[in-house]
């Protein structure tokens, strides 16, 4: 029964932070029917440059002389993260998503792809294969079912869960979040109205970084040491819980990452004893064909969970042949 | 604007074994002393790549799905060598190795391409993804399959009893794997297969009112991407000797799209320099500035990558392909314009396609009887029949939402009716795929041209051909055997017809270049030139002009009278309609309202109403 | 405001439009005068909603010029053209589905809000006032209400920003005969209110009961531009390219139109034009 019980705990704590990737999956993907293949690598840079603050260095530059940056605190380092992250998705926005209004989304997503590739080979250049570490804020931690809980990773499951069941509510507080749900459904009318597109384009995109961004920075400590193309191991395991929550709905994000958070956790521990490396990508392979070719259960149900959004291009006549 | 094909020129020798002869002895001949061991080893890393980028290309630039996860196949590839060869393995020939790879990287990618029968897009894609990691992580790192962290160990092949043990040898069996992988491509671009390629990726629907059975072609496309990565995979893990799961991680399957997105998709020569390029560029630059810019290739890359995505979306290859466009027409000065009034060729059904079965006097070509389709709340076609004779033209009218294209494609097949029975020249064909009833003697037209754009309209003219050159994929690929005539004769088809249109100077003009009207004229030509029985327009006329909609009623006359056929035309052009028509249907709201001589159907006050609406006013709405 | 009143508030002048390669709009010109409702009627693929998407902006004119209030809008945005005037009752009656009424309404007025906050309670309230279905339906969702009253939302979304010409597109497309009722009785009352109006109806006969002037499209040019009281039936089944079979169903529409004209609504829009 402990077993179980562990098994739960970490699931939760590894799901969190799929759930995190996954709101960023499914908050561009609502907005603007593009899937991100290259956010895990946002995430990754974000906390290069949060460890690169915390620790402190050295940075040389031609001509001008050496700028010798002392260690700041974990704060600093995570702001620095985020800003980070937001200006990436903000460039991406301008440089590459805005000149191909009109087209196909699925192009778009093949763009991102060289976002991914571009951050990781700009990771191995800068950085090297060498690991980096950035700890947590604090060293405390409590114990749940003999397994030891940082405050990160409770921030990252009150963070997921606030997230995925409030966003929606937030958003409609103000005429612009109003804007980006509606957009969601449809972008020309939004136009017809007066608000402006392109500015809830480059919301949507910086939030989406932002949550790389987030999930990377409280999964670091966890994880312990991290090198160029870290996050996006974990962001793909997001992608897949994106997909098996619907894509569209943001709780079902949620969802889909603790269940895909349980499961791996769940296999690791019951399947060891088959002695496969890796055994956390067979089983997202698995949940997620089931999830797709089992007709979309999963979704169905979560439709539920949602207050009724009669939503305008529900995942399955997307995804049926 | 040359219209000459650069496939007339032949030599004495045919172009393919030259280049197999100069793959084989060129890289030996160099020897060590031009050719360092890096170098050769480097070349034999570009043909991988290259062979590697084709495979993607079969799938995305042909075939149109996406695979974020190539590289798993070509680490499938390279595995399988490895199991096949290695000392405390297999120990089978390197051959039997390259041919295992072969089929196990076609079996792997068939089995990924199952989910994508049923899911499109940018779901197949996340799949792929997985599919990717999974191998990575998990498959490629257990024991036996990648040996574990010292990696696997591939012995190099072996002539009778002596190892090619010099990289220069090897790079000599490289390239001319790349070359034979090429000429497959090659043969198979020029088959029906990679047509039926090209149309999937421009419209599923499309394609199968050419007859293009979608599922299979999707499984093939994915098998045969699989075995050209299997291939390259085997090149790698021998040339390398050793090969660990990392060099499959997942950023190569990304750098391989990047290849084929910069290369441009569906471009092979576009493809394979990218390849070549990604591979070479950077060790020469290196040797040149030094160890300090290594690193840089990879950035640069993938940066050309978003910017060829967000401004030229053709890639290298579109963008040369435009600019010689551009020059020759310069040039040559502006073709002049085919007739709005084409003169079609008078065609006999193909003899490798089903032989319309002649159905008796009386029979009609086509009886869709108590039709009903329902989309969600709406009952989109409510109990519709319609009968068309033969030898006749009927027209189909009705306003915005009436039903007519819902009903055209439960009667194509397009969409498979709630309830209803579609009997085709006395066949019923309820419970036949679209594919099966366009081979039975249908074809038609879309509503927004049921072309593939980015292909000539030579080319189009023989993808609607897909039926009358039922050859397999051996003789595809191979380009002997029956490919070999029964292409000759659907080329002289697609060229009578080509003649016919007045097109001549259009044939290898992509269709997305040509007006909306040349384009509906393509469209025409393509649903004749196999002679169905029936051919369905969804409305022709829709985007022409006055005088271009009067051609098109003497086409259409000419389709009935001196060719033979029979026509159901869905018009918004009532005059057109009123003078071609030998029987109208009207309908509204789902429902077939009115049908029998034109003039007086058309002249019905249920069908004005209908067709025109009404002011409403209270006493009409309210009092029943 | 500096811009003369008897200017017209919208001006096409010899715009060319299209898609890709297709062009549809061959040089369309039309004006629309303050306060009056232009009807542009046409068969399928004449170039009205084209037409309507110039106008609104999320077509761009490949050349020629669209000028709002005096300006030359030809290449701003459409949500600039909303802030400067511009509402829209988009085809298919576009509600935000998955908003409640009183949120569509919020983002309907989202110009106005960003202008001047102090004027969106009145401006809810009159729409309140004229549309009280909604205001009791505040806060439904809108994909959970019937046709017609998703139409009344549409139209009141374009009105609560207090727009000065309104762009209708296809207003009877899709809907039952009793919504079809609703919604032309709606846009009755806010044609008396005097805003300004373009319409464009494949219904001619809809069409025709609003509009002040007709302009007849046929392949992608304006064939003819009269005002409704003095158009007959075979000058429009001559300009719309549908011969005779039309005049029957034009013909009665337009002899209900022009009995009605004279007596009700005469007066009021003379008056309108007056102001």
């Amino acid at each position: 029964m402990g077993g179980l019980a562990q098994v739960l705990v970490l699931g939760l704590i590894s799901g969190s932070i799929y759930a995190l990737f996954a709101l960023g999956v499914v908050l561009i993907h609502r907005g603007t029917g593009v899937l991100t293949f290259g956010g895990g690598e946002v995430g990754t840079a974000a906390i290069f440059l949060a460890a690169f603050l915390v620790d402190g260095g050295v940075i040389r530059l031609p001509v001008l002389p050496d700028i010798d940056l002392p260690g700041m605190p974990w704060a600093v380092g995570a702001l620095g993260a985020i800003t980070l992250a937001v200006g990436i998705g903000l460039l991406f926005e301008r440089l590459v998503v805005r000149p191909m209004v009109g087209r196909d989304p699925v192009s778009v997503s093949v763009a991102t792809v060289g976002l991914g590739l571009f951050l990781l080979s700009l990771e191995f250049r800068l950085f090297g294969e060498s690991p980096q570490q950035l700890a947590g804020p604090v060293d405390a931690g409590f114990t749940v079912a003999g397994v030891i809980v940082s405050p990160t990773q409770v921030v990252g499951l009150v963070l997921a869960l606030a997230l995925g069941f409030g966003l929606q509510a937030a958003l409609r507080r103000t005429d612009f979040g109003l804007g980006i749900l509606a957009a969601a459904q449809d972008p020309d009318a939004v136009r017809l109205v007066g608000v402006p597109l392109a500015r809830i384009s480059m919301t949507i995109w910086a939030a989406g970084a932002a949550l790389a961004g987030v999930a990377a920075l409280l999964v670091a400590p966890t994880v312990g040491a991290f090198g160029p193309g870290y996050a996006s191991e974990l962001y793909v395991i997001g992608l897949a819980a994106a997909v098996v929550g619907g894509l569209n709905s943001l709780p079902g994000a949620v969802v889909g990452g603790v269940a895909l958070g349980i499961a791996t956790s769940a296999g690791t521990r019951w399947l060891s004893g088959l002695d496969l490396p890796g055994l956390q990508y067979l089983i997202v392979l698995a949940v997620l064909l089931l999830v797709l070719l089992g007709r979309q259960t999963l979704p169905d149900l979560l439709r539920r969970l949602e207050p009724p959004t009669p939503q305008p291009a529900p995942t399955p006549t997307e995804a049926r042949a | 604007m040359s219209t000459a094909t650069p496939a007339v020129h032949r030599l004495p020798v045919p172009g393919f074994v030259v280049a197999l002869v100069l793959a084989a002895a060129l890289p030996p001949t160099l020897g060590a002393a031009l050719l360092s061991d890096k170098y050769a080893l480097l070349g034999s890393k570009a043909c991988v790549f290259a062979i590697a980028a084709l495979s993607l290309n079969l799938l995305m630039g042909y075939a149109g799905q996406i695979s974020l996860g190539q590289f798993a196949f070509v680490g499938v590839g390279a595995f399988t060598t490895g199991v096949m060869t290695g000392v405390d393995q297999v120990r089978a020939p390197w051959l039997v190795g390259l041919v295992a790879a072969a089929a196990v990287g076609a079996l792997l990618a068939f089995l990924v391409g199952l989910p994508a029968l049923r899911l499109r897009g940018l779901y197949l894609a996340v799949v792929t993804v997985g599919v990717a990691y999974a191998c990575w992580q998990s498959l490629f790192r257990v024991e036996w399959i990648g040996g574990g962290s010292a990696g696997k160990v591939t012995p190099r092949p072996y002539v009778g009893e002596t190892a090619i043990g010099s990289d220069q040898a090897f790079l000599a069996i490289a390239c001319v794997l790349l070359v034979v992988v090429w000429k497959l491509d090659v043969n198979l671009t020029r088959s029906r297969i990679g047509r039926a390629f090209q149309a999937l990726r421009a419209d599923e629907q499309v394609a199968a009112s050419f007859g293009v059975d979608v599922a299979r072609y999707k499984l093939l496309a994915f098998t045969l991407s699989g075995a050209f990565a299997g291939i390259a995979g085997s090149i790698y893990g021998t040339a390398y000797g050793t090969v660990t799961s990392a060099d499959f991680a997942w950023s190569w399957s990304l750098a391989l799209v990047v290849i084929v997105v910069i290369g441009g998709l569906g471009s092979r020569g576009g493809v394979v320099a990218a390849a070549v390029a990604l591979v070479l560029l950077p060790e020469l630059f290196i040797a040149v500035f030094g160890e300090g810019i290594r690193g840089i290739d990879l950035i640069l890359s993938a940066a050309l990558l978003m910017f060829t995505i967000a401004r030229h979306p053709d890639g290298f290859a579109g963008a040369i392909h435009h600019a010689r466009e551009e020059r020759a027409r310069k040039r040559g000065g502006e073709p002049p314009l085919p007739p709005t009034r084409p003169n079609l060729p008078a065609l006999t059904r193909p003899p490798g396609m089903p032989q319309a079965p002649r159905a008796g006097r009386g029979v009609p070509v086509l009886h869709a009887t108590g039709v009903s389709v329902r989309f969600g709340g709406l009952q989109a076609v409510d109990d519709a029949e319609i009968r068309v004779d033969r030898g006749t033209i009927v027209g189909l009218m009705g306003p915005n939402g009436a039903g007519k294209t819902t009903l055209f494609n439960a009667v194509t097949g397009a969409l498979r009716p709630d309830s209803g029975r579609v009997v085709l020249l006395g066949r019923d064909v309820s419970d036949l795929p679209a594919h099966d009833r366009a081979a039975l003697g249908m074809s038609r037209t879309f509503q927004l041209i049921g072309l593939a754009k980015k292909q000539s309209v030579h080319e189009n003219l023989l993808i609607a051909q897909h039926l009358a050159a039922p050859y397999g994929v051996v003789s595809a690929l191979s380009g002997v055997g029956p490919s070999r005539w029964y292409e000759r004769d659907l080329r002289t088809r697609a060229d009578e017809v080509l003649e016919g249109l007045g097109f001549q100077h259009f044939r290898d003009t992509q269709v997305g270049r040509l007006s909306h009207g040349q384009q509906r004229i393509v469209e025409i030509g393509c649903a004749l030139v196999t002679s169905p029985e029936l051919v369905l327009l969804d409305e022709p006329s829709a985007g022409m002009s006055p005088a271009a909609a009067e051609d098109l009623a003497a086409t259409l006359r000419d389709v009935r009278d001196r060719l033979h056929r029979t026509v159901l035309l869905i018009e918004h052009n009532v005059p057109l309609v009123l003078d071609v028509a030998d029987e109208l249907y009207v309908m509204a709201a789902g429902r077939v309202i009115a049908d029998g001589e034109p003039v007086e159907v058309a002249t019905r006050p249920e069908v004005v109403t209908a067709y025109l609406g009404t002011a409403p006013s209270r006493e009409e709405v309210l009092v029943p | 405001m500096t811009t003369p009143h008897d200017e017209p508030l919208l001006v096409l002048e010899d715009v060319t439009a299209g898609f890709g390669p297709v062009t549809v709009l061959h040089g369309v010109s039309f004006e629309v005068p303050r306060g009056t409702i232009a009807g542009v009627f046409g068969l399928n693929g004449a170039g009205k909603s084209v037409t309507m998407k110039t106008i609104a902006g999320t077509v761009e004119a490949r050349s020629g010029r669209v000028l709002l209030n005096g300006q030359d809008v030809t290449r701003l945005s459409p949500e600039k053209r909303v802030a400067m005037g511009m509402g829209h009752v988009p085809q298919g009656r576009q509600v935000f589905p998955g908003l409640t009424v009183e949120e569509n309404l919020r983002l309907g007025a989202y110009t106005l809000r960003r202008r001047d906050r102090g004027r969106w309670p009145g401006a809810l309230e009159s729409v309140y006032d004229r549309f009280p279905v909604l205001r009791e339906r505040r806060t439904q969702l809108a994909g959970t209400m019937s046709g017609g009253q998703q139409a009344s939302l549409s139209v009141a979304r374009a009105l609560v920003n207090e727009p000065s010409i309104v762009l209708v597109d296809e207003p009877s497309a899709g809907l039952s005969p009793v919504a079809q009722l609703e919604l032309n009785e709606v846009l009755q009352t806010v044609a008396d209110s005097g805003v300004t109006m373009v319409l464009v109806e494949q219904n001619v006969a809809f069409g025709l009961s609003l509009a002040d002037t007709a302009h007849l499209l046929q392949t992608g040019r304006v064939v003819h531009s009269a005002p409704v009281e003095e158009l007959d039936e075979a000058t429009l089944a001559t300009h719309l390219g549908i011969g005779s079979v039309l005049r029957a169903a034009t013909g009665s529409a337009l002899a209900a139109r022009q009995s009605d004209v004279p007596a009700q609504r005469g007066g009021s829009r003379a008056r309108r034009r007056a102001s």
